[in-house]
């Protein structure tokens, strides 16, 4: 096995089995894990007090039963697989979780958490363009914090808390360069690893992500640009899962050369600067910096711009709209980003994602469809 | 140079033979689909009426839900690429085209040369394809084939819901029991498959043309509701249901040549 393989593999592992990396963590560490809920959490806050934070983002295609108790069949899929999760008990080993309130399926979750670990929920101002936004969010993380450090039982310090923005800055600048490096070696780097690296980052701690993606990253380089004789698509949406539908992208070779998935690139999308301010100030102005996202207001509606530019800088050949099942701002968003396509000519389609089904005959014929249409 | 199209669907299968690109030879449709003896019943037939032999095919393509599931095809092409060409084909003023057909539901909008500008298709949900009628005329007592004369002896159209196949059988059913006419329920039916094909043309902007094909397109009754909710007239497919397996006729002709 190439070193390559190695370390896709090895990160396709952690993707694959989040519960087995937090044991490890717990056993190499002595310390727990806290569950960070979509869509943007002050992580840092989290690896500053020495805990892993884990990504909860529902599960590949597991069967919904017991959160029909608590859930209308229309309530979005993420939520869906996270309410059964917690009915079944998978997150009681968490010994906290994060919980930001950016739509409304959030905030009613956020009420109503049936596991047992406790749950500290916080709100994104939406007005952010003004400077009481930020006073408002730093209160918010101070509330997060002081909460984080009693359940945790763990002094958040400042110095800790600058070490963890500078590893999770370092973090999100070697993804930015994973994404371009994916772009390249689509021959290398296929739609599943592509998401498996994605995907791993959120179940492991961030410096030891950042140098498994590095190495990975200078492996790739030392290869030859090969001619990539498929399509390129840039895709958009919450997330692009399971892996059964990323195989699809790979049978049709559809590379994925950009992306502005919430489980993905927009978590790496904005750093926190530095800057004279304390470390909570900075994080909540890094909220104010953060654009084209659903969940995020912007009255300008910039997203559908943002995609057409990824789509020219990277010689794709289409948008491809990952539309979460029930996800209502996401939904809001699409006329507006498809007329934007549509006017400068930008190929685009639409396929829904939905985490608990386990046929993809339908997915596959719009897939080939458009491939045929490209 | 002879070639075949096959369209494997979910309900049914139906075969082309093309002669040089432009004649069709034969035309067979099996009221059976995927998974059954439906794609190969459908084959024998064809060649059997073509009066050809299956060595004298030079190229086959196949289509449809199943066309993955057909041995014997040279290449696979989707159905919204087959029924773009086969549309085309028979109809080249067309720019938008409505295809319902057993479980799925499709909006597709042309160039002026034919090619696809962009598709629209239903969600995973039996509402507004042609599974749903087949439940509705279960409940209602009768068939697929009489609905659109029962559509055309209503005096009012029962409003049914046009979200879920599950929703609006229990709706029918209230209706049957509070008395409304079964041919009014039958044309409410009708809109409420209209209206989900409809958001599908709409969501890709509607331009003339506008063409219906697949196995719902032979129901008078959901093409004149589609007419009324689009508001505009409505080419019905000289043979709606084989017009994807026309389509892969040709798209075999085009490999045939290449070959």
């Amino acid at each position: 096995m190439s070193k390559v393989e190695t370390i896709l593999s090895q990160l396709k592992d952690i993707a694959a089995n989040p519960k087995k990396a937090m044991d490890d963590f717990k056993a190499e560490t002595g310390k727990g894990a806290v569950g960070i809920m979509p869509i943007y959490s002050p992580e840092e806050m989290v690896h500053a007090a020495g805990y892993l934070p884990m990504g909860i983002w529902g599960a590949q295609g597991k069967t919904i039963s017991k959160a029909r108790t608590y859930l209308p069949a229309f309530a979005c899929s993420i939520m869906q697989q996270v309410m059964e999760l917690q009915c079944e008990g998978a997150y009681d080993d968490l010994a906290a979780v994060v919980f930001s309130v950016p739509c409304d399926t959030l905030k009613c979750l956020s009420q109503k958490w049936k596991g047992t670990s406790p749950v500290i929920v916080f709100t994104h101002p939406q007005n952010r363009g003004l400077e009481a936004a930020n006073q408002f969010l730093v209160t918010e993380y101070e509330l997060v914090k002081k909460q984080l450090e009693a359940y945790l039982d763990v002094k958040i310090t400042n110095a800790a808390l600058e070490r963890s923005i500078a590893i999770y800055n370092e973090n999100r600048a070697v993804m930015r360069e994973f994404v371009k490096v994916a772009a390249d070696y689509p021959q290398v780097i296929d739609a599943v690893s592509r998401h498996a690296v994605f995907k791993a980052r959120q179940f492991m701690l961030k410096e030891k992500h950042t140098a498994l993606v590095k190495e990975l990253i200078e492996e790739v380089k030392a290869m030859p640009v090969q001619p990539w004789d498929g399509k390129k698509v840039v895709v958009t949406g919450i997330l692009l899962e399971p892996n059964e539908l990323l195989d699809i992208f790979n049978e049709f070779k559809l590379a994925i050369v950009d992306d502005d998935l919430a489980q993905e690139s927009r978590q790496i999308r904005v750093d926190v600067l530095d800057g004279e301010e304390g470390p909570l100030y900075r994080m909540a102005k890094a909220w104010q910096q953060m654009y084209g996202c659903s969940v995020a207001t912007d009255t300008k509606k910039g997203r559908g711009k943002m995609l057409i530019n990824k789509t020219i800088q990277t010689g794709a050949d289409a948008v491809i709209v990952a539309m979460m099942k029930f996800c209502d701002p996401e939904e809001w968003d699409y006329p507006v980003m498809y007329r934007e396509f549509e006017e400068k000519g930008i190929k685009n389609l639409m396929i829904e994602v939905d985490q608990e089904v386990s046929s993809f005959e339908q997915v596959k014929t719009r897939l080939q469809s458009f491939v045929e249409m490209l | 140079m002879y070639t075949l199209g096959i369209d494997v669907g979910s309900a049914s299968s139906k075969a082309v033979i093309l002669k040089d690109g432009k004649d069709i030879v034969a035309a067979e449709v099996v009221q059976i689909g995927t998974g059954s003896t439906g794609p190969q019943r459908a084959l024998e037939k064809v060649i059997e009426t073509s009066g050809l032999k299956k060595e004298d095919i030079s190229y086959t393509v196949a289509t449809g839900y199943g066309r993955f599931a057909f041995k014997d095809a040279d290449k696979q092409v989707s159905e919204i690429s087959c029924h773009a060409k086969g549309i085309y084909f028979l109809v080249p003023t067309a720019r938008t085209i409505i295809d319902i057909g057993g479980q799925d539901a499709k909006a597709i909008r042309l160039d002026n040369n034919g090619g696809i500008k962009q598709f629209f298709m239903n969600d995973k949900c039996a509402a507004g394809t042609g599974r749903f009628l087949e439940v509705m005329a279960r409940v209602l007592e009768t068939t697929l084939d009489k609905m659109a004369e029962l559509d055309e002896q209503a005096t009012d159209t029962a409003p049914i819901s046009s979200t879920c196949t599950v929703f609006a059988e229990s709706e029918v059913i209230s209706q049957l029991s509070n008395g409304e006419s079964r041919n009014n329920i039958i044309k409410g039916v009708h809109l409420s498959v209209a209206s989900r094909a409809c958001g599908l043309a709409y969501r890709g902007g509607l331009e003339k043309d506008v063409v219906m094909t697949g196995g719902v397109a032979q129901n008078a009754g959901v093409v004149r509701a589609v007419a009324g909710v689009l508001k505009t007239d409505v080419i019905v497919a000289p043979n709606p249901q084989t017009t994807g397996a026309l389509g892969a006729a040709l798209f075999a002709y085009e490999a045939a040549q290449k070959n």
